[in-house]
């Protein structure tokens, strides 16, 4: 026995292997704790921040002990459950999806269209969306009409201008209409139109016409009731299309095609419900609240430099996600155009590959430009060459629209990549054309790694700060933008604009709360974006 | 740029409209590519027609060698204050960023197990994703006087009555309400995933025979990773680094809000005040003359674009520098 296992024992006690043993022992600690540190000192910061930011330190244990046992207990024990049920999760995420995402969406759409003037947003929409939808009628009537891709984007113009043209004589009458007539038709109509197309496309247009038009009357009912209560009809109408009506329908979508998950759709109620219980018993029991800064002026009032109470980001909220809005509309088309050339155009060899291959390195260079000198890009072309005024919306988007213009070619080529050639070559086969084996095989299959890589620039866009600096956007102003061409400000300039107040109740407080809320706006994308790779990205 | 294939097989039903309307499409999609040279082309124009007018009147001479920067007070533009300014801040950010994101490199690609991974990797990533003013704004509020605890301290180098050295003491002072510290300790958090994710790219394409043929002579987990395994992916480390110092230099926001206005040279021999103490960048400085409206269009305002020409040029040299380092010693495998 002994003799048998001498030689590994012989190898096992060698001083110099155990020494061997732990420098790799001690180099694999030190690599866990570089690869942490990041991580950690970030987190530390954001604890500094979000102490600074809701001051828990006011709060009375009591607070704290109900508010764990009506939030933090309840979503605790309904997590675990979830957690070893896949069905239940599928069910707590679609939930979570659909009520948090409409939620965001009736919020930021009322924000926005209540900033541009609803009156203007219902003129452009309709003038806009009218057109095309003719076309697509007509087309529906005929075979084979070659016409209507390119007529499509043509009668948007067309449309466009007819609604600057008339925007005159038309806005004057239009201002007659009650304002939630605007939001009932921006809402209420393209949900009931797409609960309607959701609904026929399944069960028959009978059924999809009378789904449509169960959404119209609720939004109709919703107006009528809040007029009668004495509210303003407006946000009522908006949130009922844009949060009830797409929820509703995901969760009783949810709850029908997978009933063993069903519990699951209970997830985000038990969050807001646990807050609200929360919120009612500490009312009602005069505990004391943390002293936060993240208050509903800071979310819903302008800015004021003096009295930290009073101070607001509402400006600064909106006029960050028109900015950055705008600036998807600009980027987005071009940079996946950008990318198409160079995944599925772009020829290999000749001119067009040199030309390729140039643009490919160009690409990777202007994506390593400083954020700077885009901002000296944006002042001399948006300011001097085409003349626009100080700061406004157009110049904003514009810059950062450039500036991002690199990651959103990057990405969506990558996600191009990812589809496997067989797919076109199948499309191909069967007699589709280069342009329609994009259109109907390969961008839809591309969609959610574009979706990724754009939403991550995104993200990159609402924090950017140095580029709007150089332009000159003003770092406070008092009202959201009215307009494409009005003057705008971010979120991050103002924080940039407030860090310098040294009053202890701004540095300690109102900054803070600020930076929270911009780090939730871009976290928010981050998480949006890993969910949807996650969702998607591992099928193929 | 040819069509042929599709004019081929479409000749046998597509009219001339379909065939028209696809180049048509091609041709716009094309222009939406070329239009990425326009933007470097209008960089370039658009920094080079101010520099120039603003090298007309203050000769590039005394631009790139004067040693004292004070537009508006004395007239002065010598760049190298804002210059050693970069230095430091990049200098400085590069020892935390360049260590750390290599180490996170070679445990993710090398350590990690794919649970770890898919936590970790999105986790430095979000490092690189919160907004540079957020930065900023922490160092100047809660990294300044967090490390301020602990200082002054000083360490005598060189003791007295050595004999040809002086004595040597080095001194690290107090920190200023607006320091060079605080400033590169943030941007060097910010670039850790620059390098690590790059370099854990070029680790991870080291073939596994590779590691496999060390395993096999013996060698251990730790002999794989550091002699094996990073020799092997030099190029791509080096690129990560270059890459990492380029983004370092260009940074914008947290260098302005933490590092204060005070454009200086550095202090020799006791390098360790220039840490403490307030400086300046090449892109603070034009923060401040962008943030002053009233400069117009005379001098200083066109130094903003001579500024910027100089960034763009060092950080476009150091992008090219890193991908040629990456293509010319990529290893075959």
């Amino acid at each position: 026995m002994a003799t048998d296992s001498a030689p590994g024992d012989e190898l096992g006690r060698s001083r110099a292997l155990r020494f061997q043993q732990l420098k790799g022992q001690l180099f694999e600690v030190g690599l866990v704790a570089a690869t942490l540190v990041g991580i950690v000192s970030l987190l530390v910061l954001f604890a500094y921040i979000s102490n600074d930011a809701f001051q828990p330190g006011a709060a009375s244990p009591v607070w704290f002990l109900t508010y764990f046992g009506t939030l933090v207990g309840p979503t605790a024990a309904f997590t675990l459950y979830a957690r070893r049920r896949p069905a239940v999760r599928t069910a707590n995420a679609t939930a979570f999806a659909a009520v948090f995402g409409g939620l965001l969406l009736s919020v930021v759409t009322y924000a926005v269209v209540d900033a541009l003037s609803p009156y203007d947003v219902f003129l452009y929409v309709v003038f806009a969306s009218l057109p095309p939808g003719l076309v697509l009628a007509y087309d529906r009537t005929t075979d084979d009409w070659a016409y209507t891709g390119p007529a499509i984007p043509v009668s948007i113009l067309v449309g466009i201008g007819l609604a600057v043209l008339l925007d005159g004589p038309i806005s004057g009458p239009l201002g007659i209409a009650a304002e939630w007539i605007m939001y009932f038709g921006l809402t209420t109509v393209p949900a009931g139109l797409l609960i309607g197309w959701l609904t026929a496309a399944r069960r028959g247009r009978r059924a999809g016409g009378v789904a449509g038009g169960v959404v119209a009357g609720g939004g109709l009912a919703v107006a009528v009731a809040s007029i009668a209560v004495g509210v303003a009809a407006s946000l009522p109408v908006v949130l009922f299309s844009a949060f009830v009506v797409p929820t509703g329908y995901v969760i009783a979508r949810s709850f029908r095609t997978n009933p063993e998950g069903r519990v699951g759709l209970a997830g985000p109620f038990v969050i807001i419900g646990g807050t609200l219980l929360g919120a009612a018993v500490v009312g009602q029991f005069g505990i004391d609240n943390p002293d936060t800064f993240l208050t509903p002026t800071l979310l819903l009032e302008s800015w004021d430099g003096l009295t930290a109470s009073n101070a607001g980001v509402y400006p600064q909220i909106v006029g960050s996600i028109i900015i950055v809005g705008f600036m998807a509309v600009l980027a987005f088309p071009v940079g996946i155009g950008a990318a198409v050339y160079l995944e599925e155009y772009a020829p290999d060899t000749g001119w067009g590959g040199r030309l390729a291959t140039v643009l490919e390195v160009n690409i990777s260079n202007l994506a390593g430009v400083p954020s700077v000198v885009y901002g000296l890009l944006g002042l001399a072309l948006f300011r001097r060459t085409l003349g626009f005024g100080t700061g406004v919306v157009v110049s904003a988007a514009g810059t950062l629209g450039l500036l991002i213009l690199p990651i959103v070619i990057v990405s969506t080529q990558e996600a191009l990549r990812s589809v496997p050639d067989d797919l076109r070559q199948g499309s191909y086969g069967m007699g589709a054309s280069r342009w329609q084996t994009l259109r109907e095989v390969v961008l839809p299959e591309a969609i959610p790694g574009t979706l990724t890589g754009t939403i991550l620039a995104l993200a990159r866009a609402i924090g950017e700060t140095a580029p709007l600096v150089i332009i000159a956007v003003a770092t406070t102003t008092y009202s959201p933008p009215s307009g494409l061409f009005s003057s705008a400000t971010a979120l991050s300039l103002q924080v940039f604009a407030a860090a310098a107040n040294a009053k202890p109740e701004f540095r300690h407080g109102v900054v803070p709360a600020a930076a929270v809320v911009l780090l939730v706006l871009m976290l928010l994308m981050n998480a949006t974006a890993i969910v949807i790779r996650n969702k998607y990205g591992r099928e193929n | 740029m040819s069509n042929e294939p599709e004019s081929r097989v479409g000749s046998l039903q597509r009219s001339g409209f379909v065939v028209r309307k696809e180049r048509l499409y091609g041709r716009l999609i094309a222009a939406c590519a070329v239009l990425t040279i326009l933007i470097t082309v209008g960089i370039i124009l658009a920094l080079s027609g101010r520099a120039l007018s603003f090298w007309s009147q203050i000769s590039p001479i005394a631009f790139f060698t004067g040693t004292s920067w004070s537009p508006v007070i004395a007239n002065d533009y010598g760049v190298l204050p804002l210059v050693s300014g970069t230095l430091i801040v990049t200098v400085f950010s590069a020892l935390i960023a360049l260590p750390i994101g290599l180490a996170a490199a070679i445990y993710l690609s090398e350590y990690a197990s794919d649970t770890a991974r898919s936590i970790l990797k999105p986790a430095l990533e979000i490092l690189a994703g919160v907004p540079t003013v957020i930065y900023g704004y922490m160092a100047l509020v809660y990294v300044t006087p967090l490390i301020d605890g602990f200082l002054p301290f000083s360490v005598q180098l060189i003791p007295a009555g050595m004999p040809i050295l002086p004595e040597f003491t080095l001194v690290m002072p107090s920190l200023g309400t607006f320091n060079a510290l605080s400033a590169s300790i943030v941007v060097g958090i910010m670039i850790i995933p620059m390098v690590s994710s790059i370099s854990e790219d070029a680790l991870s394409a080291v073939p596994d025979s590779l590691r496999q043929g060390a395993y096999g002579l013996g060698s251990t987990k730790f002999d794989v990773s550091t002699k094996v395994v990073v020799p092997s992916a030099t190029s791509g480390i080096v690129a990560s680094y270059v890459l990492a110092l380029s983004r370092a230099i260009g940074e914008t926001m947290a260098v302005t809000m933490a590092m204060g206005m005070s454009p200086q040279l550095p202090y020799f021999p006791n390098v360790l005040r220039n840490l403490a103490e307030s400086g300046q960048t090449i892109t603070a400085a034009m923060v401040q003359i962008a943030g002053a409206d009233s400069y117009g269009s005379g001098p200083t305002y066109e130094a903003m674009f001579a500024l910027g020409l100089t960034l763009f040029a060092i950080t476009l040299t150091m992008n090219i520098l890193a991908e040629a380092v990456r293509r010319r010693f990529r290893e075959e495998y």
